[in-house]
């Protein structure tokens, strides 16, 4: 029940942050030329909007989502490695090596979140703000000890559940989301000399001369 | 001395199979506990200020306008229009191939990608008109890694951001390479094709090749925004990434209507969690030079090789060599992000230009996306090709040794690269 909202949280905020980032970044450089284009009034009202702060924000954001977006990612089983040579030895064996990792995983994140939380602490009995929003620091800062602690919290669950069933989540790079669909090619939309022609080969001739008639 | 600890302790955690970020990182850690005296503290800071670059930013907006291109339906006009130039040729769907793919890879700034929405619909087509499937693979697993060397490029502003390098120039001096690269695919296609008899297409009219071109306009128009806009100074880098992503969504969307706004968040969710990995590597990475420079280790490094005299020609084979090597196991922002800060410096020292530079490294990168074991372009064109991994390999083995030709030519001829920017943007 936790972890599915949790699940939902994460998957909500990393999504809502990238796209938001991206609007705001649009706005800000269209707004910038629009400035020049207009005169009058137009361009009165569009100096008004200061726009000076959308930079800092996007990076804030951006560095939110990555936080967020590397524990999804531990659940997507995206963080890749060099498994070539784990993957030449017996399974068991294997087995202790994957565990390893996640574990190697959980503990540099636990640590960092620890650091990140020492930190946060720390500013939160100063005065510092952000250069252009002026959001209090510790708060923007508080992306590292949530987002690690959380990361690390992924870590474990999915060597738990490798322990337990032995299944690891992956991000099957090969997979290729909306093939066949894409496969279906309309050449018929084309004229009909550029047709991919059944040509004279036959599948006799490509296997056994590899194409060649 | 310290250098060869710190390599050996980072060699031995990722042969662990543990996630490249997380070793870098446990690394770091294991020295600031027993050996340094770096504050502890620092360390989190660095996390956060690692990335905190506007630049860095370019990374995410680029993978997304990836994501809307490739399901966008941009990739199936490219082909029609490519096809329509040059299918009349002898093995013309193959070399219609290469030249969509470096279509694409002019609005895509990663390999995979070029593979994925390239390959998806030609590879099915040219099996159908008599090609063998293993040609067919190996043609567009290895145009498809024009993806990082034709502008703009997720590797390109990697490498920048960690040398403090102009991503702008970086771009533009990846233009000739680029073309001089599909041209040589395009060739040896042809020359293959021609000798083996693979089937031609009837020559497409004048009109055939317009309406092609118009239809294919939006997308072609990402490459005029993207390059145009910072060739021209109206946008920067990561401005004209977000540009280039909001322009795919709308065209994706709205004009082409081949992705609907329900599978918007879908691709929001896909691109952040591709976009995150990356940034992740990235602030272990910054982690990790940043101990390396504590430690001294690019200095000492390249004032060991100034003792021994070796010439920048002999530097730059150690380079090329070290990075085929680590192509071989690693992903290419990995490799950039372990390997610039050390070879960076030393190549300054022997007065390398920091551009030429940049793109030996990319092209290295691109012969690493297609040899095994961690070639991500063998990966994807295994996927769609279903041939397995071992074939896809041996498909591509050939076409190897056409890149390595290329990156020779590429390492001594400075000029290819730097001439462009130099007429373009002046003298660095």
């Amino acid at each position: 029940m936790v972890n599915r909202f949790l699940d939902h949280l994460e998957e909500w905020l990393i999504t809502f942050l990238i796209g938001a980032a991206t609007i705001i970044v649009f706005v800000a450089v269209v707004h910038r030329y629009a400035t020049g284009f207009f005169t009058g009034g137009i361009q009165d009202a569009l100096l008004r909007i200061n726009l000076s702060w959308a930079q800092e924000l996007t990076i804030f954001m951006f560095v939110w989502m990555a936080k967020f977006g590397a524990a999804y990612g531990v659940r997507t089983g995206i963080h890749v490695g060099v498994d070539v040579l784990i993957n030449a030895l017996k399974p068991a064996l294997r087995a202790k090596f994957i565990v390893f990792g996640l574990l190697g995983g959980a503990l540099f994140t636990g640590i960092i979140g620890a650091f990140g939380a020492h930190f946060v602490w720390e500013l939160m009995h100063t005065e510092q703000v952000s250069a252009d929003l002026e959001a209090p620091k510790w708060l923007v800062y508080s992306c590292i000890p949530l987002g690690s602690f959380l990361m690390c919290y992924r870590f474990l669950q999915v060597c738990w559940s490798f322990i337990k069933t032995g299944h690891l989540p992956h991000a099957d790079h090969g997979h290729v989301e909306g093939l066949d669909k894409e496969a279906e090619f309309e050449w018929a939309a084309m004229s009909s000399e550029l047709h991919p022609k059944d040509s004279d080969i036959t599948p006799a001739d490509v296997t056994k001369t590899g194409g060649r008639k | 001395m310290s250098g060869i600890v710190i390599f050996a302790v980072l060699i031995l955690l990722m042969l662990t199979g543990m996630p490249v970020s997380i070793s870098l990182g446990l690394t770091v850690l294991v020295f600031l506990f027993t050996m340094t005296e770096v504050p502890l503290e620092s360390v989190a800071l660095k996390l956060f200020s690692g990335i905190e670059k506007f630049e860095i930013m370019a990374i995410p907006f680029f993978i997304l306008a990836g994501t809307f291109l490739t399901h966008g339906g941009v990739a199936k006009r490219m082909i029609r229009f490519a096809t329509a130039l040059v299918g009349h040729w002898h093995g013309g769907l193959a070399i219609a191939g290469v030249v969509a793919c470096a279509l694409f890879a002019a609005v895509s700034g990663s390999s995979p990608a070029t593979v994925v929405a390239i390959g998806s619909i030609i590879l099915p087509a040219m099996v159908k008109q008599g090609y063998p499937t293993k040609f067919g693979t190996g043609v567009i697993a290895t145009s498809g890694a024009l993806g990082i060397l034709i502008p703009p490029s997720i590797v390109m502003v990697i490498y920048a951001v960690s040398t403090n390098s102009s991503i702008g120039r970086l771009f533009i001096a990846g233009v000739i390479p680029g073309i001089l690269l599909a041209l040589t695919l395009m060739f040896f296609t042809w020359a293959v094709a021609k000798k083996r008899g693979y089937p031609r297409m009837k020559k497409a009219s004048g009109r055939e090749v317009w309406t092609a071109f118009r239809e294919s306009i939006w997308g072609l128009l990402l490459i005029v925004v993207v390059i145009g806009g910072i060739y021209s100074g109206i946008f920067t880098p990561t401005e004209a990434a977000a540009m280039s992503a909001a322009y795919a969504f709308f065209v994706s969307v709205y004009v082409y209507k081949d992705l609907s706004l329900k599978q918007v968040p879908k691709a929001l969710l896909d691109s952040a969690n591709l976009s995150a990995m990356i940034l992740y590597i990235i602030t272990n990475a910054v982690l990790f030079s940043f101990l390396l420079t504590s430690e001294q280790i690019p200095q000492s490094l390249a004032a060991w090789i100034n003792e021994m005299g070796l010439e920048p020609w002999m530097f730059l084979v150690v380079v090329n060599v070290l990075l085929l090597i680590a192509g071989n196991f690693m992903e290419p922002s990995s490799i950039l992000l372990i390997t610039a800060p050390i070879l960076f410096p030393v190549a300054m020292k022997l007065g390398i230009d920091p551009i030429h530079l940049g793109i030996i490294m990319t092209v290295n990168m691109e012969i690493g996306m297609i040899t095994p074991p961690v070639g991500l372009n063998l990966y994807v064109a295994s996927g769609i090709s279903k041939l397995g991994l071992t074939e896809t390999t041996k498909a591509c083995a050939p076409w190897i040794l056409v890149m390595i030709g290329f990156l020779i030519l590429i390492t001594y001829v400075p000029a290819i690269s730097l001439w462009l920017p130099e007429v373009l943007m002046g003298p660095a």
